[in-house]
C-alpha cells in the first residue's frame, strides 16, 4: 500500500501517475467573505489543495461533510474563481468553465429543467456546439443508451425516479464528449441497487471514452470501489490530509471486489485518516 | 359534506337563485325603473344579436384588448428580463415601480385623450400602459428566483449569457408571466371599456355610454351581460394558454402514480 504525504510530496510522487496531470490543482484556497482582500475577514473554506488527476484516471474526494468539497469543485469548473493559488487543465489555469469538462451536480433536480423532456435536456447543452442534426442525434443517442434510458426520452425529468434523473444528468455530461468529468457526490440520494449501477455505469464510461473523472463523494466504500487515488481531506477548512493509492483489480465487482482482504484495508485507512485528522 | 356534490349543477343552481334574485328586485321596483326585467334584458340581447353594429363594436373591443395585452406583454417581459438580470437596476427601480403600480391607468386617460384623440390607439395606448407594469414585475421576479443551479449547470456547459437568457432565465420566469398575464387578461377588457365609456374610444363602451345618455336601459344591462361573459372567456383563455405553456410546472403537472 503505497501512500503519499500532503501537499508539497504529491509533486515528487508524480512519476506513479502514468501520464502527466490533466488537472492540476495547486496551494488552492477559497474564502467567502472579503473576496478582494484574501486572507482575514472572510471565512475560509479551503486552506490549502494541491493534488493532480492523470489523464484516464479516476480520482476520488472524501472528507467529512462540510468540508468544502462542492465549493472546490465550483472553482474547478470555473464557476467561481480561487482566493489563491490555482487549478490548470494541461497547463493552462482555469479562469472560466473550460470546454473539455462537464460537471455533473449533486443536486440534479435542480439541474435538469423541468420544462424539457429527457432527450431535450441531453441536448441542451450541445446547442451551442453548432453539431450537425445526424451528430447531435448520435450523441444523444448513445448517451441516453449508456445509461439505459432510451425509452424514457420523451419524459420529463419530473416523472422519473431520483436514480433516473442522476442518470439523465449524466447522460447530457456523456453527450457532451467532456474529456474531463467531475462529478460532485452524485451518487448520494438513491438506493442502494441504483448505486451500485451508478458507480459500475462510472467505471464503463472512463473505459468505453477514455475519460478522466472526478469524483466528490462521503462515501468511504465508495470511493474506494471507483478510485485510482482517493484524496483526504480534512476539515476545517479544508486541506488534502493524504492522497491514497489504491491498488486493486480491474475490472472491479461490486461483489468480489468488495470482498478482497485489501478492499477493506484501503477503507480502514481512508476511514482512519477520516475519524483522526492528525 | 356529501360525497354526491356535483359542482357543475352547483354552478347552474347559482345562476338561476342570482337571476331569480334579479327578477325580484326588479318586480319590487328596488331600484326604481331603473332595474328592468330579466325578459326585456333578454329580448335586448336578442335584438343585439342580430345587429351588425353590435358585432364590430365587440370586435373593436376585443380586438383593442388583446392588441394593448400582446403589446405589454412583449414589452413587460423584454423590460422584465432586462432589468431582473441586473441587480443594480433592479433595486434601482423597485421602489419607483411600486410606486407607480396601484396607480389605475385612467388617471392618465384626460392627457392621453389629448394627444392621441377618442380613437382606438388611445383605448389600447391606455391597455398597454394599464397591463406593462404588472407584467414588467412578475418577469422580474421570475428572473430572480431562476434557480441557481440552473444557472450554474448552463455556464458549466458554457453557455453564453444570451444563450442563457432565452433558454433557462426565460423560462425559468414563464410561471410568474403566466400569472401577470392570467391577471391582465381582464384588466385588459376592463380599461378597453372603461377608455371607450370615459374617453369615447370605439367599442362596447362607446354603445354602453350612448345606451347610458340615451336611457335605454335594457340595452345598457344586455351589453353589461355581453362583457361579463366576455371577461369569462378571457379568463378562460388565459388559463387554457397557461396550462398549455406551463404544462411541466408543479402546479400544473399531471403525475401518473
Amino acid at each position: 500500500m503505497r501512500t503519499t504525504e500532503t501537499a508539497p510530496i504529491t509533486t515528487t510522487d508524480t512519476p506513479v501517475v502514468p501520464e502527466p496531470p490533466r488537472l492540476d490543482v495547486v496551494h488552492l484556497a477559497k474564502s467567502y467573505g472579503s473576496s478582494s482582500q484574501k486572507g482575514d475577514g472572510g471565512k475560509k473554506v479551503i486552506e490549502d489543495l494541491t493534488f493532480s488527476v492523470g489523464a484516464g484516471e479516476v480520482v476520488c474526494i472524501v472528507g467529512p461533510s462540510g468540508v468544502g468539497k462542492t465549493t472546490l469543485l465550483k472553482c474547478l469548473a470555473g464557476l467561481q474563481p480561487a482566493s489563491s493559488g490555482y487549478a490548470a487543465i494541461d497547463g493552462r489555469t482555469i479562469s472560466g468553465p473550460p470546454p473539455e469538462m462537464a460537471l455533473v451536480f449533486q443536486d440534479y433536480s435542480r439541474s435538469l429543467m423541468p420544462w424539457l423532456t429527457v432527450r431535450k435536456n441531453v441536448i441542451l447543452p450541445l446547442r451551442h456546439l453548432r453539431l450537425a442534426k445526424a451528430e447531435l442525434k448520435a450523441r444523444c443517442d448513445e448517451a441516453l443508451e449508456a445509461v439505459g434510458l432510451s425509452h424514457a426520452e420523451n419524459q420529463y425529468p419530473w416523472q422519473l425516479s431520483g436514480g433516473m434523473q442522476q442518470r439523465v444528468a449524466i447522460a447530457r455530461a456523456l453527450a457532451y464528449r467532456p474529456e474531463i468529468l467531475i462529478m460532485d457526490e452524485p451518487f448520494a440520494s438513491v438506493d442502494a441497487q441504483t448505486r451500485f449501477d451508478l458507480e459500475d455505469l462510472c467505471l464503463r464510461i472512463r473505459e468505453d471514452f477514455g475519460m478522466t473523472i472526478l469524483v466528490v463523494t462521503h462515501d468511504i466504500d465508495e470511493a474506494v470501489y471507483l478510485a485510482d487515488r482517493v484524496v483526504v481531506l480534512g476539515s476545517k477548512p479544508a486541506r488534502v490530509l493524504r492522497v491514497v493509492d489504491v491498488d486493486l483489480p480491474s475490472p472491479r465487482d461490486q461483489i468480489s471486489t468488495r470482498a478482497l482482504p485489501e478492499f477493506a484495508e484501503q477503507r480502514t485507512e481512508v476511514l482512519a485518516l477520516i475519524k483522526r485528522p492528525a | 359534506m356529501r360525497t354526491s356534490f356535483k359542482p357543475l349543477a352547483a354552478g347552474v343552481g347559482g345562476v338561476a337563485a342570482a337571476l331569480l334574485l334579479w327578477q325580484a328586485a326588479s318586480g319590487a321596483r328596488a331600484a326604481g325603473g331603473s332595474l328592468p326585467s330579466v325578459g326585456s334584458v333578454a329580448t335586448d340581447l336578442g335584438a343585439l344579436a342580430g345587429s351588425p353594429d353590435f358585432w364590430s363594436a365587440l370586435a373593436q373591443t376585443v380586438g383593442i384588448a388583446l392588441l394593448g395585452l400582446a403589446a405589454s406583454g412583449l414589452g413587460g417581459i423584454v423590460v422584465g428580463i432586462l432589468v431582473g438580470s441586473f441587480e443594480p437596476v433592479r433595486y434601482a427601480t423597485r421602489a419607483a415601480l411600486e410606486f407607480l403600480k396601484p396607480i389605475p391607468p385612467i388617471v392618465i386617460l384626460p392627457l392621453v385623450v389629448l394627444i392621441l384623440g377618442p380613437t382606438g390607439q388611445m383605448s389600447w395606448f391606455l391597455v398597454f400602459l394599464g397591463c406593462l407594469l404588472p407584467i414588467v414585475m412578475q418577469t422580474v421576479d421570475g428572473v430572480h428566483s431562476t434557480d441557481p443551479v440552473a444557472r450554474d449547470t448552463a455556464r458549466s456547459y458554457g453557455m453564453k449569457p444570451v444563450e442563457i437568457l432565452v433558454r433557462i432565465v426565460l423560462p425559468s420566469a414563464m410561471p410568474y408571466i403566466g400569472t401577470a398575464m392570467r391577471v391582465s387578461a381582464p384588466a385588459a377588457l376592463i380599461i378597453t371599456v372603461v377608455a371607450g365609456l370615459l374617453g369615447g374610444g370605439p367599442g362596447l363602451g362607446q354603445s354602453l355610454y350612448l345606451a347610458q345618455a340615451g336611457g335605454d336601459y335594457p340595452t345598457l344591462y344586455a351589453l353589461v351581460i355581453v362583457l361579463g361573459i366576455l371577461g369569462l372567456l378571457f379568463q378562460l383563455g388565459t388559463r387554457v394558454a397557461e396550462r398549455r405553456l406551463l404544462h411541466w410546472h408543479e402546479s400544473y403537472r399531471e403525475v401518473a402514480h
